[in-house]
């Protein structure tokens, strides 16, 4: 029988993409077991990802793609089955994740701890699992690879920090996120209750706001909290990939909402939270001492501006915030050595922030829904500290060990591994999704751009805007939030005690007694509902 | 050859002659291998039909007489008998690493055997009294004869033996109710006195205060197998009852009673689990919301009511069985000190293994996307949220409840105070057979077609039921 390539071959794109990662990841471990004195871990790397940044261009030529994995069953009770679909919105952030996993490997050569095969396999895992995150095509398999991510990340986190109170924080960030998954489940079931099962492809009114509230509290958006402030020990490789492909799982969500599903009394609410977040995140990038001890805000305050873009019904914008944060962010944070040259060309990153005509996030200010002209000039405000951090961390004079100082054959490889990031930034202002080739909101974006200019020139002269040192930056943000999550852990302990009284009534020596009497309540209310 | 003497007398047989079996590995492999040969008949060998092989012909009869009743286990029952022995053999062979297989063994055979034989015997009624002798035989199972019997394991027996007289004398007057089908206050006692006795059955709010005494007087693995089993048992009684009277099965009041019941033990379930401090006792509450949810997806729309009983039924199985295996190796580790959560801080960095299995069968019964639990629970879920929002909402707010008790028992495992590092001190056995479990719980999570051969069968044991 012959096989009809032109249907099978395009669907199968993404999954010899995710293969490709997992494959080599796999490879990478089986190597590092059977044959640690195994020289060429890296090429074998380095090969796979590459392979795999090839496979993703190569999706243009056949978008739109899906692909559907084997049916659940029994189908009377699940509407819904796994499946994944590329298309022009979600071909970008795919693009970016493959272009991070092929930087981060090909950045590796200057790290101390080269060679570490199972930190980059960590890191090709981790963009597989956002590549299917970036496809999923509806809810169900959205919140499985959310799963695998959530657990992913809790296993690597917990192996490289020692000490409870970093192994609590990190359980706090895994419930945070588990929460999100609740969320967005809550969201199916209203729409099932609402009569028709949800998909990406239409969200009912009624279950958009939870859409947004999933994905803004796993970014730390909705409401402002900063789980893993203080970075373990996973910092440059992995630590990179590990922040910017958990985000972008995340950001990916609001690209699907559409705006008349987020027409509600709570969205100025909604608002006003990404706003404080993407200023607060905006302000304590601006100030801190370093691009890696300011990455947790950087994924906050960018995701704020993705947040208020997806509340104002603009999913390219969405889509162009999320890129440009694994994009320009992936650039700056896996930038461990330093060359002049080198830092000059970073600053490719704040044309890609500056939304202007163009630029990967020209779309990034657009407003389908009108309103929002009050918020707007904070937004901006937002957006100029987040340029103006940038510029200041790949400009900054640093103690870091030079490119020539390092093995002849790292000058070619390390720069190419930034310059892949940053080209793929400018090939995305003009080509291959639809936020490409915009002039945007041009108003907006002169007004952040004469804003970060003011920035820059204020930041020699008021020391306010002059970083902190870096044991002054809080692992959370303190006073208010602190003391309203203690009163939540008040709360808590309260009802604890409550429930073990009544455990201990019921189990005592009148336990049985107690147990009767609750058991005749019990039957007379059920008997009292019939007609 | 008959169906009942070989999936009811022989695993009886087997489990009595394990009791003078010295070796405890000679015993695992006797009662492991048994059941799993069981399970694999019942796969393979058609009841009522005659199997050629090249010259000889074998043919296993439906039905048998015993003491003037019948036992029937027709060819419908064969996916049961799969799922009921295959889980055995898991039970069994996991007995070695929770150090509990001269009691679990022999006892185990007897009572699944009992089990069987409930949903076997006709008339049906009689099946109370066969699980009522299982429960008997459970309580040196659950209590060595040379241990004072804990408080707990007196209530298991009270509610237990309770529930009997209840069940049939439900039956005798649902005779009546047949009878004379236009008596309203015969209609109405008869269905009191069933809820009555399936509220004992089934250790339904507010019975169920044994459960986690037990579970903090006995060991964890033995108790997590009457966890699994009885409900289990019960429940597919319980579907009998539905399958054999039209105006129960039709019954709205019922249907919502159900759904009222099951949302209150998960409710309950998942608020008490959410506030525990003792590992046994999280689980002991898992386990009742687990039997929650099986109500609440009997008491939903017929025609999907039964599809989703037998889905959640593999992966309560799977998940008890590897929690109360994780807890059992935690607790001899612990010299069978109390599994608080005092005691078991930061256990994750010498037993990593053990730890997952707690952390993976706590969030699959929370309903975490990508374990065995969570195919089930959406559609539970979603076929509430088609009844109505508002049971939907209770019903977050129990699995909240068992998120918040798995993430704080992680919390624990996790927290270690000063610098350690990550080794595994699980043994072999202990490590092999929880990573099969992990694994099953994965595939079952990410592919819960995986069992639909033999789960699309299973209703096929009822009449009208799910039609």
């Amino acid at each position: 029988m012959l096989l009809k390539t032109d249907k099978i071959l395009p669907p199968m794109l993404i999954i010899i993409t995710t293969l490709l990662l997992l494959a080599t990841a796999l490879a990478l471990v089986i190597l590092r077991i059977t044959r640690p004195e195994f020289r060429f871990n890296w090429l074998v790397a380095v090969g796979g990802a590459f392979l795999a940044w090839i496979s993703v261009l190569l999706w243009q030529a056949q978008m739109p793609l899906s692909l559907a994995l084997p049916s659940w069953q029994p189908a009377s009770l699940f509407s819904e089955s796994p499946s994944f679909a590329a298309d022009r919105l979600s071909w970008p952030y795919a693009l970016s994740l493959a272009t991070l996993a092929l930087a981060t490997l090909l950045t590796a050569s200057v790290r101390a701890d080269f060679p570490n095969s199972i930190s980059w396999a960590g890191s090709l895992t981790l963009c597989a699992l956002g590549l299917l995150a970036v496809t999923a095509n509806n809810p169900l398999t959205l919140v499985l690879v959310w799963a695998a991510l959530d657990l992913t990340e809790l296993i690597t986190m917990l192996r490289s920090v020692n000490g409870s109170q970093s192994s609590e924080r990190i359980v706090i960030a895994f419930s945070t996120r588990a929460l999100g998954i609740v969320l967005l489940l809550l969201a199916d079931i209203v729409s099932v209750a609402a009569g028709k099962p949800m998909d990406f492809l239409s969200t009912p009114p009624q279950a958009g706001l939870f859409l947004l509230v999933a994905a803004g509290l796993r970014l730390g958006v909705l409401p402002l909290h900063l789980p893993y402030a203080s970075e373990s020990s996973l910092r440059r490789g992995l630590g990179t990939t590990l922040r910017l492909v958990s985000a972008t799982s995340s950001l990916v969500l609001l690209a699907h909402i559409p705006a008349s599903s987020l027409a509600s009394p709570l969205t100025p609410l909604l608002l006003i939270l990404a706003l404080a977040s993407a200023v607060y995140g905006g302000w304590m990038w601006l100030r801190a001492p370093d691009e890696l001890a300011g990455r947790p805000f950087w994924v906050i305050a960018i995701a704020g501006l993705a947040v208020a873009s997806a509340l104002r019904g603009n999913p390219s914008g969405t889509t162009a915030w999320g890129v440009a944060l694994v994009l320009a962010g992936g650039a700056l944070f896996l930038a461990s050595v330093q060359q002049t040259w080198l830092n000059r060309v970073l600053l490719i990153g704040a044309w890609t922030l500056s939304t202007l005509p163009l630029s990967l996030t020209a779309s990034g200010w657009e407003n389908n829904v009108g309103g929002f002209v009050l918020a707007l000039p904070f937004f901006l405000t937002a957006q100029a500290m987040i340029i103006v951090g940038f510029i200041r961390h790949a400009l900054r004079p640093s103690t870091r060990p030079s490119l020539d100082s390092q093995p002849t054959w790292t000058k070619g490889v390390y720069p190419a591994g930034i310059g892949v990031l940053l080209f793929v930034q400018l090939v995305l202002g003009f080509w291959g999704w639809d936020g490409a080739l915009r002039i945007g909101a041009w108003g907006a974006s002169v007004a952040a751009s004469l804003l970060t200019l003011g920035l820059l020139w204020a930041m020699p002269r008021f020391p306010v805007l002059n970083p902190v040192r870096a044991h002054w930056v809080q692992p959370a943000p303190n006073s208010r939030l602190d003391q309203l999550y203690q009163n939540l852990w008040g709360l808590y302990r309260f009802f604890g005690r409550l429930s073990q009284t009544i455990s201990n009534t019921l189990e005592g020596e009148s336990g049985i007694m107690w147990t009767l009497l609750f058991l005749v309540l019990f039957v007379a209310l059920l008997t009292q509902r019939k007609p | 050859m008959s169906a009942p003497l070989l999936w009811i007398l022989i695993p009886i047989g087997i489990g009595a002659l394990t009791f003078f079996v010295a070796r405890d590995r000679l015993l695992i492999i006797t009662g492991g291998a048994a059941s799993l040969l069981l399970a694999g008949i019942a796969l393979i060998v058609p009841i009522d039909e005659a199997l050629r092989l090249g010259p000889f012909s074998l043919k296993i009869a439906s039905s048998a007489s015993l003491f003037g009743r019948s036992l029937v286990l027709n060819p419908t029952h064969a996916p049961f008998l799969v799922i009921v022995y295959g889980m055995c053999a898991l039970w069994f062979f996991g007995a070695e690493a929770a150090g509990v297989a001269r009691r679990l063994v022999p006892f185990g055979l007897i009572i699944t055997g009992l089990l069987v034989a409930s949903i076997a015997v006709q008339p049906f009624l009689f099946a109370a009294l066969l699980i009522e002798i299982a429960v008997l035989v459970a309580i040196p199972m659950i209590s060595p004869l040379n241990q004072t019997p804990g408080r707990g394991l007196v209530r298991f027996l009270i509610y237990q033996t309770l529930g009997m007289p209840f069940i049939l004398f439900a039956g005798w007057l649902l005779a009546g109710v047949e009878a004379s089908p236009g008596d309203l206050a015969l209609t109405i006692q008869s269905t009191v006195m069933l809820g009555l006795g399936f509220a004992f059955l089934l250790a339904v709010f507010p019975l169920y205060n044994w459960i986690p005494q037990v579970m903090d007087e006995s060991s964890p693995y033995i108790v997590g197998f009457l966890l699994w089993s009885l409900p289990t048992i019960a429940s597919i009684y319980g579907m009998g009852f539905l399958d054999r009277y039209a105006w129960l099965r039709t019954s709205a009041q019922l249907l919502a009673g159900l759904r009222a019941t099951g949302l209150l033990m998960v409710v309950t379930g998942g608020l008490w689990a959410a506030f525990q401090r003792h590992a046994g006792r999280l689980m002991a509450y898992t386990a009742v919301a687990e039997t929650g949810f099986i109500l609440i997806a009997l008491g939903l729309n017929p025609a999907t009511s039964t599809d989703i009983t037998f889905l959640l039924i593999p992966a309560r199985g799977l998940g008890i069985a590897i929690w109360s295996l994780s807890l059992s190796i935690l607790k001899i580790k612990n010299n069978d000190e109390p599994l608080r959560f005092t005691s078991m801080q930061g256990l994750a960095r010498s037993y990593p293994l053990a730890s997952a299995g707690l952390i993976l069968a706590s969030l699959s019964t929370a309903g975490f996307p990508l374990l065995a639990g969570f195919p089930p629970r959406i559609a539970l879920w979603e076929g509430l949220g088609q009844q109505s929002l508002g049971s939907a909402v209770w019903f977050l707010v129990g699995l909240l409840g068992l998120l918040i008790g798995a993430a704080r028992m992680l919390a624990v495992l996790v927290m270690n105070k000063e610098e350690t590092a990550w080794v595994s001190r699980e043994t072999w056995v202990q490590r092999g057979m929880l990573g099969v479990g992990l694994i099953g719980l994965f595939i079952l999570g990410l592919f819960p077609q995986a069992l639909r051969p033999i789960l699309e069968e299973l209703p096929l044991m009822f009449q009208r039921l799910g039609r």
